[in-house]
């Protein structure tokens, strides 16, 4: 097999390489092109599942988007709704674009003979019906049954749209459309009361800053905000971190087998359907649940423990996702507490330190990182989280424990009426991503992590 | 000619007439889909109706020597929560299902949006069963002059009286059985319905709280008390804000809440907790709707319903009259198929319309008819419920607006009105709350008063 040295480090090395061309060589033992390539999936990833949708969120949120305005676009239509808007623009106009009409005239009948409707009809229409007018659809078919031979149905339906003469409820795909029906009419509209036609009858989304004004003219969402600085703060402080770090602790200093046992109790609450875990919950709080019956005894009366109160759903709100958020904390905590060399502690005993110099001076200084990291992923875990909210209160009692993510949720994707709020609940979840963002950089400030990810000195 | 021959001449003929059969006939597949949503297990006929409908139309399709094959995929949503979100999605997404069972509230913002297609497109509107529809049923499921849906069953809510403990307080039974009446001149009103609460729990007929035991989510019930205090949902086609009405409305479940016959935690209790014990006197007086019937008698065991509970229209507040609101659901087709598909989907649901398949879902369910002549029906007429709600609660009946707005308004009413009930505001904080919410979301789309 003869190689062809490509570059002068190749005949140097005297290293038999296979036959490749030199570009895919270059491609694939190139450090840096490997490494993009390795990353490639990855970036896909955040390209598909953070980038777009952050992306499209903030495009939705200056949308006044909903069900009824659909997600893809809309057509002109002049519907109740848009010509309640019109009387208050156009009032004359309005009158007149409102008016359904079905006229019995020349142009329907041509129109008609093209198709198959039989002549003998026609001609009978013609004669006996000529110029007449109806005001809506069903009296003008039910004189188009009344003629000869008994139409049937898909027929009646024909010949009645050959003679309607009006564009209400009528949907037009563009403007050009909608223009020359209302030309066809014989109405007499200027050029800009055409636009303000078209504008009225527009039935898609239109962009707007108004779910901004709404948000913040709202005394309502600067509450769900404060619940949820709230939620976030408490759940974190107590559990996720101040607690974890106990469990992490408390279990550090135990013998192994107990130690495990604990920590396989604390995981439970993660690992039992959220569904499951939240009933759980509601069985100890409902009025003729544990803890009522617990309390009877003592000549309390019986109450809905979980919903009695704001407070009250407060405490079972922050415990229900405590318990579950503890464990993680835990883990990651108890983990970098097995990373210290053990030697550190035989040396500090040797000094005579106490437990608590222990956990001062040497466990907590080296927790930094994994502080950071879960105090960082909680926070933004937290902020986007509602479902143990939504099951346990649905943001109850009288929205206490409505957070923000929640009410975004309940704006965007429920509404009774079927009618769901697209753009305001993507303003409200865009509202978020920026929170998250911003909480997400001051962390890595607070706790400086360019001097955590810097290149160890040792390795100098 | 031989027999061989006569026999070649038959097999020729017999092939001849069997591969023209085989052409004239054309074998049609069509794959209709309904979904429905509010659904529990005695309201199936919602879906099944279509099947028997499907099975009706192939026979005489069959007479007519089409050779129509009908496959019906049916789907039920237990609740709306899911539901709606997941319509309107696989709509959106062009994978809508021929029909829809659904509250006409839903019509506006859907036909707005083209997701649903008027069925009065593919139906005949003044032949039978269709023109045998309650005129006002049929205006409700419309939209702009449009025929978009065709009812499916109707309903109302009433208030349900436990007739042992009015006994208890006082009310004779020349009493009880005059109160309908009273209450529909607006004699005895909602401010008595308190007063009679309070009597019960201080007698210790009821715990405290259970007095007046209301819907304990939220639901169109709601509305009716907003008619009971004077206010007006939609006037000429604009959605209407009664302020003052709408805060009496606030007020009307504060005082409920602060005289104790009402629970300030009773909004979110458990639907099984709250069934059982209105179906067996633990509760004095609440609202709800005429097809608890069903769920009372059948699954909670009350054997004597007529001997214990007593039903009145919602009595009047201050300013208002008493009223019921009736909430049917409708049969809408959803866009997207082809003109075929739609047609045969209209005709399963006109074929459904017949008073006889709709009695089926009528008296299972405890709803009401549709159909005019279905009381004539003797297995509908036979049924002392149906043909008692229907004569004295349907003619008092009002329905909320079919506006494509009106979802925003109801999200604003309902979460002050939460708010309210709970402590959280005072009435009147949430009737400004409320106002404000309602300017800056829907703008010139309401009116304020």
């Amino acid at each position: 097999m003869t190689v062809t040295p490509t570059s002068p480090a190749d005949a140097g090395a005297g290293v038999v390489q296979p036959a490749l061309g030199s570009r895919t060589r270059r491609l694939l033992y190139g450090s840096r092109t490997l490494a993009w390539l390795l990353l490639l999936p990855g970036l896909v990833m955040v390209v598909l599942f953070f980038l777009a949708p952050v992306v499209l969120t903030a495009a939705f949120s200056f949308t006044n988007m909903s069900t009824a305005t659909g997600v893809s676009g809309g057509v002109y239509q002049v519907a109740p709704s848009s010509i309640s808007r019109l009387k208050t623009a156009l009032p004359d106009l309005a009158d007149e674009l409102s008016q359904p009409r079905y006229v019995i005239d020349q142009a329907g009948l041509d129109a008609l003979g093209q198709t198959s409707v039989p002549k003998p009809l026609l001609d009978e229409l013609a004669a006996k019906h000529m110029g007449e007018v109806f005001d809506n659809r069903r009296d003008a078919e039910r004189m188009i049954k009344t003629l000869g031979g008994r139409p049937s149905t898909a027929v009646v339906k024909q010949i009645s749209e050959a003679f309607n003469r009006s564009i209400v409820n009528a949907r037009f795909s563009s403007k050009t459309a909608l223009f020359e029906a209302i030309d066809g009419l014989g109405i007499k509209a200027t050029p800009e009361q055409k636009e303000t036609i078209a504008d009225n009858t527009w039935t898609g989304w239109v962009w707007t800053t108004g779910n901004f004004e709404r948000m913040f003219a709202s005394k309502d969402a600067l509450r769900t905000m404060l619940n949820t600085v709230f939620y976030v703060a408490m759940v974190l402080i107590i559990f996720n971190t101040a607690y974890a770090m106990f469990l992490a602790i408390a279990t550090h200093y135990m013998p192994d087998r107990t130690s495990g046992f604990f920590r396989s109790l604390w995981l439970l609450p993660r690992i039992t359907p959220p569904v499951i875990y939240v009933l759980m919950w509601k069985w100890v709080a409902w009025d003729n649940g544990f803890l009522s019956m617990l309390l009877a005894p003592f000549g309390v009366a019986p109450r809905n423990w979980l919903l009695d109160t704001g407070t009250n759903a407060w405490v079972f709100v922050i415990l229900i996702n405590g318990v579950v958020g503890a464990s993680m904390g835990m883990l990651v905590f108890a983990s970098a507490l097995k990373a210290i060399p053990q030697s550190q502690f035989w040396a500090s005993e040797v000094d005579g330190a106490s437990r608590w110099q222990q956990i001062v001076h040497i466990l907590l200084p080296q927790l930094r990182w994994p502080i950071l990291f879960i105090t960082c992923y909680q926070t933004l875990s937290l902020l986007a989280s509602y479902d143990y909210i939504l099951l346990a209160t649905n943001g109850g009692p009288g929205g206490s424990t409505e957070v923000w993510s929640l009410a975004a949720y309940h704006t965007a994707l429920f509404n009774y009426a079927g009618n769901l709020d697209y753009g305001y609940g993507a303003a409200m979840a865009l509202v978020l991503v920026i929170i998250g963002i911003t909480l997400a950089l001051l962390y890595l400030r607070v706790f400086n992590y360019r001097a955590l990810v810097s290149r160890p000195i040792i390795e100098h | 000619m031989t027999f061989s021959s006569k026999l070649l001449r038959a097999t020729a003929l017999a092939s001849l007439m069997l591969a023209a059969a085989v052409a004239g006939a054309q074998a049609r597949d069509v794959n209709i889909s309904v979904w429905a949503g509010g659904t529990g297990p005695n309201d199936t006929y919602r879906v099944d109706a279509i099947e028997i409908a499907a099975d009706l139309l192939q026979r005489q399709a069959a007479i007519a020597g089409d050779d129509l094959k009908i496959t019906v995929t049916k789907k039920v949503y237990n609740g709306w929560d899911d539901f709606k979100p997941a319509v309107t999605l696989a709509a959106q997404a062009g994978n809508s299902p021929n029909i829809i069972v659904t509250g006409h509230e839903d019509i506006a913002p859907w036909a707005q949006a083209g997701l649903i297609v008027p069925i009065e497109n593919y139906v005949d509107l003044d032949s039978w069963p269709l023109s045998d529809v309650y005129p006002n049923l049929m205006e409700i499921a419309s939209y702009g002059g449009v025929v978009y849906g065709i009812p499916q069953d109707a309903e109302s809510r009433p208030f349900f009286f436990w007739k042992p403990h009015m006994k208890a307080i006082g009310y004779s039974d020349d009493d009880i059985a005059a109160l309908p009446e009273r209450v529909q001149k607006g004699e005895y009103t909602l401010k008595n319905v308190l007063e009679d609460a309070k009597k019960m729990q201080d007698k210790g007929l009821v715990q405290p709280g259970y007095g007046f035991y209301p819907r304990a989510s939220n639901g169109p019930d709601f509305w009716m008390f907003y008619t009971s205090m004077g206010g007006t949902m939609e006037e000429n086609g604009k959605l209407v804000f009664d302020k003052a009405a709408m805060q009496r409305v606030y007020q009307f479940f504060a005082d409920a809440v602060s005289t104790g016959v009402t629970k300030k935690n009773h909004i979110g209790l458990p639907g099984d907790q709250w069934w059982h014990e209105v179906s067996t006197g633990q509760a004095g007086i609440w609202d709800a709707g005429t097809w608890h019937y069903a769920r009372m008698v059948n699954q909670e065991g009350l054997t004597d319903f007529f001997g214990n509970i007593l039903f009145t229209l919602a009595p009047a507040g201050d300013g208002g009259k008493a009223n019921t609101l009736t909430h049917p659901l409708v049969y809408v087709l959803g866009a997207g198929h082809t003109d075929e598909d739609a047609q045969i989907a209209a005709q399963l649901v006109a074929i459904a319309t017949e008073p006889r398949i709709n009695a089926l879902h009528a008296i299972k369910s405890s709803h009401l008819g549709v159909d005019q002549s279905e009381g004539k029906i003797p297995f509908y007429a036979a049924d002392r419920w149906a043909s008692e709600a229907t004569s004295a609660l349907l003619p008092y009946a009002n329905a909320m607006p079919n506006n494509a707005d009106f979802g925003k308004y109801w999200d604003i009413m309902w979460k002050n009105l939460e708010a309210s009930w709970t402590g959280t505001k005072t009435p009147e904080q949430a009737a400004n709350d409320a106002e404000s919410d309602l300017k800056s979301t829907l703008g010139d789309a309401i009116v304020i008063r």
